[in-house]
């Protein structure tokens, strides 16, 4: 069954609040695409709007080509995993599994196989008979994401279904959520404030804030290509390091130094560098001196923090490249892979 | 908070004091039941009869008793059935409906419960008379349903506000139409709440007098409450068979209410979403 998804003008204000600004976006089918971003930016509202929980002020929604801003949510056949779960606490987890089969009056005997089926493949079969008080929130978790696969709806919608977890079942739970969803291939729209939960998950992410879309590419586009100075901030962690300044004559100049910047025109900019994109030097062969602030050994690498002026410069070394507190050091900036943004508006210049 | 041992026994020897001064009259009633026809009134007064008989029972338990009970059973019944139905009903379209009238007709409820059964009595009364219902039962449901109701609404939405909404937006999203939303998961949800409500309807039209004694003419429609005034003559007072009918009258409402009490200590939603 189609279930491309497309939302055209979608605008929502609450009151005086603008929740969503003129949202354009469209999500193909089959496409597990991830909301991204901070608290308050309308990727819950925009959730919401799709199911039929909110209704929009202005603007259309669509699925599988079909307006619905007028179809109610049981209507529009989508599955929704909330952030609390949302079970049925007097039901046991077999009738919270079974409860949108028994709605849409499939016969005892067949709800029962579906229910064991779909309690099989998140691995819940054997407490079918307890009820979500009695279940651990990683077991809640799993009777909700079973509740939603149990009648292949044409769409999940999943609001921030891990947040309530705990950092290793979070781990294990993304990897079973991706494996699920391409094996049923179903169009799957996930909102998070979490960005690595965002870029392993995703085929695409759409980053949000203040209402308005920042940024819809791949996980590796955003990453590599942010298309402004919000969308460099927000993903990857730690974030990069942004340092504004001015450019004269192919150079840009900030506050403790300045460094060749060929074929940008002059005016402020904002020059932006990944952790693992920055060299350690000795002190002034860099071009950026400062001390080191913290040094923490991740295990597999070393995240320095350094000060350089007023700002935490973020690099990423080896596991042995640790460095005492206070020592003074350089930074070098990889110049193949240095971001510009324009000074004034954020936007990526190249 | 940490609680030294003095004052633990100072609480707890206020809390024997204040249980003794609720009780003292209960433990009254049931002595002077036991007691024989003569001993109510011996000087020195005992507080437990030297003699405990069940004679006043056995002379209380006489069919008018019988009538009276069933006729409290079934006004009291059809009180709380009724009123606990329309009182969710309305409660959950006060809690989740959007209405802007909401604010207005939920003051107009909590006005409504504020005018004494002796104020409204006679227009009650009025109307029952000009719609030829007085000496019926449903004269009595009525007026308890009307002075019930506000309350129970109250109660209930208090219930019902504490609910998730999210597990209504699920039921939808699962499928589920408004009218089976509301009987698949807040009738089940709010029963706590349900049976809270339906103790308190019980209680009050239990022992409702005024109406009872107002609205019926003949003994076969009399109530429990009204019953009791038959131990009261123009000549004197039988104490002995008015406190063992009292007994009789309180025991099912008592025993009702420790049976249900822990529905208003248990959270039914315990695990509904994280807390």
């Amino acid at each position: 069954m189609m279930a491309a998804v497309e939302l055209r003008d979608l605008h929502k204000t609450f009151g005086a609040y603008t929740a969503l600004e003129r949202l354009n976006l469209e999500i193909e089918d089959g496409e597990f695409l991830v909301l991204l971003g901070p608290s308050g930016c309308g990727k819950s509202t925009t959730m919401r709007l799709i199911a039929g929980l909110e209704e929009p002020s202005s603007g259309d929604i669509l699925i599988g080509g079909k307006r619905v801003n007028d179809t109610p949510p049981r209507d529009r056949d989508l599955a929704m995993v909330f952030q609390n779960y949302a079970l049925y606490p007097h039901m046991t987890v077999a009738e919270n599994i079974g409860y949108p089969l028994k709605v849409a009056r499939v016969p005892r005997t067949a709800r029962a196989d579906r229910v064991r089926a779909a309690a099989a493949k998140v691995e819940m079969a054997h407490l079918l008979d307890r009820r979500p008080g009695e279940l651990s929130g990683g077991q809640r978790q799993r009777v909700a994401l079973a509740r939603a696969i149990v009648r292949t709806p044409r769409l999940f919608l999943m609001d921030e279904p891990l947040s309530n977890l705990d950092a290793k079942l979070r781990t294990v739970m993304r990897a079973e959520l991706r494996h699920l969803q391409k094996e049923l291939a179903t169009t799957t729209i996930y909102v998070t404030h979490d960005q690595v939960e965002a870029m392993t998950l995703a085929d695409r992410i759409v980053i949000l804030n203040d209402a308005r879309i920042q940024q819809i590419g791949t996980p590796k586009e955003v990453y590599e290509r942010p298309a402004n100075t919000f969308v460099a901030g927000f993903i990857g962690g730690p974030p990069m390091t942004l340092i504004p300044g001015t450019v004269t004559a192919d150079r840009f100049t900030h506050e403790t130094g300045a460094l060749d910047l060929p074929g940008q025109p002059d005016g402020p900019a904002i020059i932006g560098a990944r952790p693992e994109d920055i060299r350690v030097t000795a002190p002034g062969a860099g071009d950026l001196d400062g001390t080191v602030f913290s040094s923490e050994l991740l295990g597999d690498a070393t995240l320095l923090t350094v000060r350089v002026g007023p700002a935490l410069v973020a690099v990423k070394v080896g596991p042995d490249d640790g460095r005492d507190m206070d020592a003074p050091v350089g930074l070098s900036l990889d110049r193949a892979k240095l971001h510009v943004f324009d000074g004034q508006t954020g936007q990526r210049r190249d | 908070m940490r609680q030294t041992a003095a004052t633990r026994a100072t609480l707890i020897a206020c809390q024997l004091l204040l249980a003794a001064f609720v009780l003292l009259p209960f433990f009254w009633m049931i002595s002077v039941s036991l007691k024989p026809a003569t001993e109510p009134f011996a000087i020195p007064a005992r507080l437990w009869p030297e003699d405990p008989t069940l004679a006043n029972y056995v002379t209380a338990f006489r069919p008018e008793f019988r009538t009276y009970f069933l006729n409290s059973v079934i006004v009291s019944g059809a009180s709380v059935a009724i009123t606990v139905s329309l009182g969710l009903l309305a409660a959950y379209s006060f809690t989740r409906g959007q209405l802007l009238a909401v604010t207005a007709l939920m003051s107009a409820v909590v006005l409504a419960q504020m005018f004494p059964h002796s104020a409204i009595i006679i227009p009650i009364y009025r109307m029952m008379r000009a719609a030829d219902l007085l000496n019926t039962y449903t004269s009595l449901i009525a007026a308890y349903v009307s002075v019930t109701l506000p309350v129970a609404i109250w109660m209930l939405r208090g219930f019902l506000m504490k609910l998730p909404v999210s597990l209504e937006e699920a039921a939808a999203i699962d499928g589920a139409g408004p009218l089976r939303i509301f009987w698949d998961v807040v009738v089940p949800l709010a029963r706590p709440g349900v049976i809270a409500t339906a103790v308190y309807v019980l209680i009050v039209t239990w022992q409702e007098f005024l109406f009872a004694l107002s609205f019926t003419s003949t003994r076969e429609m009399r109530t429990l409450p009204v019953g009791l005034n038959d131990f009261i003559g123009q000549y004197g007072i039988r104490y002995g068979e008015l406190m063992a009918s009292s007994v009789m009258v309180s025991v099912p409402v008592i025993a009702v209410f420790f049976v249900l009490q822990r529905y208003f200590v248990a959270g039914l939603t315990a695990g509904a979403v994280k807390g």
